[in-house]
């Protein structure tokens, strides 16, 4: 080894020291508790891959695996939908844009904690704004948190509201990279606007797409806040997402073992989602 | 300027800070901080209650070379993990409030320095007698006094006088008449089983509880064994579908966090309904009209409240186990101060403190200890003691799963069997 190569290495050891502390101790260390039967203060006896079968083969963890999905696909493809939307907009010369721009960042700025509270405060009783304006429109009190179905639909509607402005200033980053001269000549040559966006407009913000997609992903399956502060994952499990399952199990039902295997399994999930995302992006045209 | 200092003794400086950096953050630590006893308390009401404890904590005296205390306030969102992460690493409290059950279910994992020797302090000093009946006892273990009753916190029915007032409505005391009033309350579009069972409200399935134990019921055995299918159960929750088909119980509530129900409470909405001692001051009505009803009768002519007796409990790990006991012993020798201020929203375990004018004068909290605590049993209820399976069922997923299960009117027989296997997963 040269002498510069020893002193590269001693120079970063501090930062790969501090990586693995930092990274690889605790998953480790939760690797080991997965395989336990272990409390939160007592790390238990060896299981082996007991707990790993009894997740694998619970109803509540394979409803949850398909909420994470539908939260998952809707949070990614609806933020993205109303993020490019509302960039393409913005793009154009509208008066006022930097205004929009700012006020439309602001539920992905404001706290969680204070945007649920806003949320629980417009749907939860029969008395809040939008079941009194569904009731005024003839479309009876529809319960909002109280009915499965329904309960669904507004966490799904809450995490892309809370997740449109991040998607538009991805969006809106990308395409100040694509040259207008690109349009003038499509449209020289007699493409139409949907043409132009289909054509254009996608492909060259396609590296870009694919990140944001890998990065809400994350979000979307990590997400605890959203989901526990409007509903709790109720009502009867109904918005139960993995890492809610996970919480729920190890801190409230004191399982630390069966927990954390819901968690590395999500995490396994993750990181073969992310791969596949990933591989989409080096294909990508820009 | 150029340093003397070599390239490589450059690099073995920074390594040794970056060394000696992680290992004092890795370091391990005592229940004692600056040579002072921690004591760790939850927020036991409002931004009040923290200064007053606070102060009482500061004015402790420490008898010759025991240590002193220093206080500090543990939230209640994630409190189970900030006890259990800070007694693993060794650097949580020598003595501290906490949940209900947390006391047992630490002293089974070996973190619980027992309180006989603070106990038997009181006997000697006649504080023992002080307590109202049952109340030490319920702390006792098989290898001695978990922990140290402080206040207590009841699950009861409210009434708004005024709604029955209009409806022409009695106070119900039979559940017979509970259901008659609620149907006259129905026709009025008001509800007459208010709760709640959303995100963090555990008032739903502790409502369902007190049914169940109204009945002769409950959620053990006397063995301590998960036995939720039993007849006094099936037929309390029957009931309860009966309040649910006479439209006593919102359709809503199953999705109600504690504020979401206050609000119906204060909108008028709920004319009767199983909350904490607390509602009135929650809503910020005192006034009266919101007035705690007396025990109902149950079917086969019990009667029954549910109590979570809130302790103190000291830890194995401390600096001085003498010096936890004499912390504690003065505490609870001078909590009366806490109920004097009226800063508390517990209900005192002291019978000095409820005989105080200060806490008299708060008429449904003295109904409350007057009417409600002898008819009072545990979470644990068949079972005669507590233990520390019990923090893992109280606010439990499953519980909350059950509540809203029946709430939403299905079949309560169904949903004691899903409960049954749901509670003996986690129950060890």
């Amino acid at each position: 080894m040269t002498r510069s190569r020893r002193t590269l290495l001693l120079l970063a050891a501090p930062s790969l020291a501090l990586l693995v502390l930092i990274n690889a101790y605790p998953l480790v260390y939760a690797a080991v508790q997965s395989v336990r039967d272990g409390t939160l203060i007592d790390p238990g006896e060896f299981v082996g891959l007991d707990n790993y079968l009894s997740t694998l083969t619970s109803p509540a963890f394979w409803r949850s695996v398909r909420f994470t999905l539908i939260f998952t696909a809707v949070g990614v493809f609806g933020s993205w939908a109303g993020g490019l939307g509302l960039a393409l907009l913005l793009r154009t010369r509208i008066p006022g844009r930097t205004v929009f721009k700012t006020l439309l960042l602001l539920p992905w700025v404001v706290p969680v904690v204070v945007s649920s509270t806003a949320w629980n405060w417009l749907v939860a009783t029969p008395q809040s704004l939008l079941p009194s304006l569904a009731q005024a429109l003839g479309l009876g009190t529809p319960l909002f948190l109280a009915d499965p179905t329904l309960a669904k639909v507004t966490v799904c509607a809450f995490k892309v509201w809370i997740s449109v402005p991040f998607m538009m200033m991805m969006i809106s980053a990308a395409l100040t990279g694509v040259d207008k001269a690109v349009y003038e000549a499509a449209g020289v040559d007699g493409a139409t606007r949907w043409q132009q966006f289909v054509h254009i407009t996608l492909p060259m913000i396609a590296r870009s797409t694919y990140i944001s997609w890998i990065l809400m992903t994350i979000f979307c399956v990590n997400d605890f806040p959203t989901i526990y502060l409007l509903t709790g994952g109720g009502p009867v499990d109904a918005t139960t997402s993995l890492v809610v399952l996970s919480y729920r199990t190890v801190f409230q039902n004191f399982q630390v073992g069966p927990g954390v295997a819901i968690a590395f399994l999500m995490t396994l999930s993750l990181v073969v989602v992310s791969v596949a995302l990933y591989r989409q992006i080096r294909k990508a045209h820009v | 300027m150029r340093s003397n200092l070599s390239r490589r003794a450059f690099l073995g400086l920074g390594a040794t800070v970056a060394g000696g950096t992680l290992l004092s953050a890795c370091g391990g630590g005592s229940a004692s901080g600056s040579g002072k006893l921690k004591f760790w308390d939850m927020p036991w009401g409002q931004a009040d209650y923290t200064a007053a404890a606070k102060r009482l904590t500061e004015a402790y005296a420490p008898a010759g070379e025991l240590p002193a205390a220093t206080y500090q306030e543990i939230q209640w969102a994630n409190f189970a993990q900030t006890f259990s992460s800070a007694i693993a690493s060794k650097t949580g409290p020598a003595v501290s409030t906490g949940g209900g059950f947390q006391a047992f279910q630490f002293a089974e994992q070996g973190a619980i320095a027992y309180a006989d020797n603070v106990i038997e302090q009181f006997r000697k000093d006649g504080t023992f007698d002080d307590f109202l009946p049952g109340q030490i006892d319920s702390m006792k273990t098989a290898k001695g006094y978990a922990a140290v009753p402080w206040q207590l916190d009841f699950r009861v029915w409210w009434y708004r006088k005024s709604l029955l007032d209009d409806a022409g409505v009695k106070e119900p005391a039979t559940w017979d008449e509970l259901l008659n009033a609620s149907r006259t309350l129905a026709g009025k579009g008001i509800f007459g089983f208010g709760t709640g069972a959303g995100a963090g409200n555990n008032l739903g399935s502790q409502g369902l509880l007190l049914m169940m134990l109204n009945n002769g019921g409950g959620l053990f055995d006397p063995d301590g064994k998960v036995d939720v299918v039993t007849p006094p159960n099936i037929e309390a929750m029957q009931f309860v579908q009966e309040l649910v088909k006479a439209k006593a119980v919102d359709p809503a509530s199953i999705s109600y966090t504690t504020d979401n129900l206050i609000t119906q409470w204060k909108n008028k909405k709920v004319a009767m309904g199983i909350h904490t001692a607390g509602l009135d001051t929650d809503t910020g009505e005192t006034d009266g009209d919101l007035r705690v009803l007396s025990p109902l009768t149950g079917p086969s002519g019990a009667k029954a409240g549910l109590v979570f007796q809130n302790n103190i409990m000291m830890y194995a790990n401390t600096p001085s186990t003498s010096g936890s006991e004499a912390f504690l012993a003065y505490y609870i020798r001078s909590m009366k101060a806490l109920w004097q201020q009226n800063v508390v929203a517990g209900l005192p375990v002291l019978k000095s403190i409820v005989a105080l004018p200060e806490f008299q004068k708060q008429t449904q909290k003295a109904k409350i200890i007057a009417e409600w605590a002898p008819v009072a049993k545990t979470f644990a209820t068949r079972s005669t003691a507590l233990f520390g399976g019990l923090a893992a069922v109280d606010s439990s997923q499953p519980l909350t799963q059950f509540a809203q299960t029946v709430l939403a009117g299905s079949d309560p027989k169904a949903a004691l069997d899903t409960l049954q296997g749901a509670l003996q997963a986690i129950v060890k």
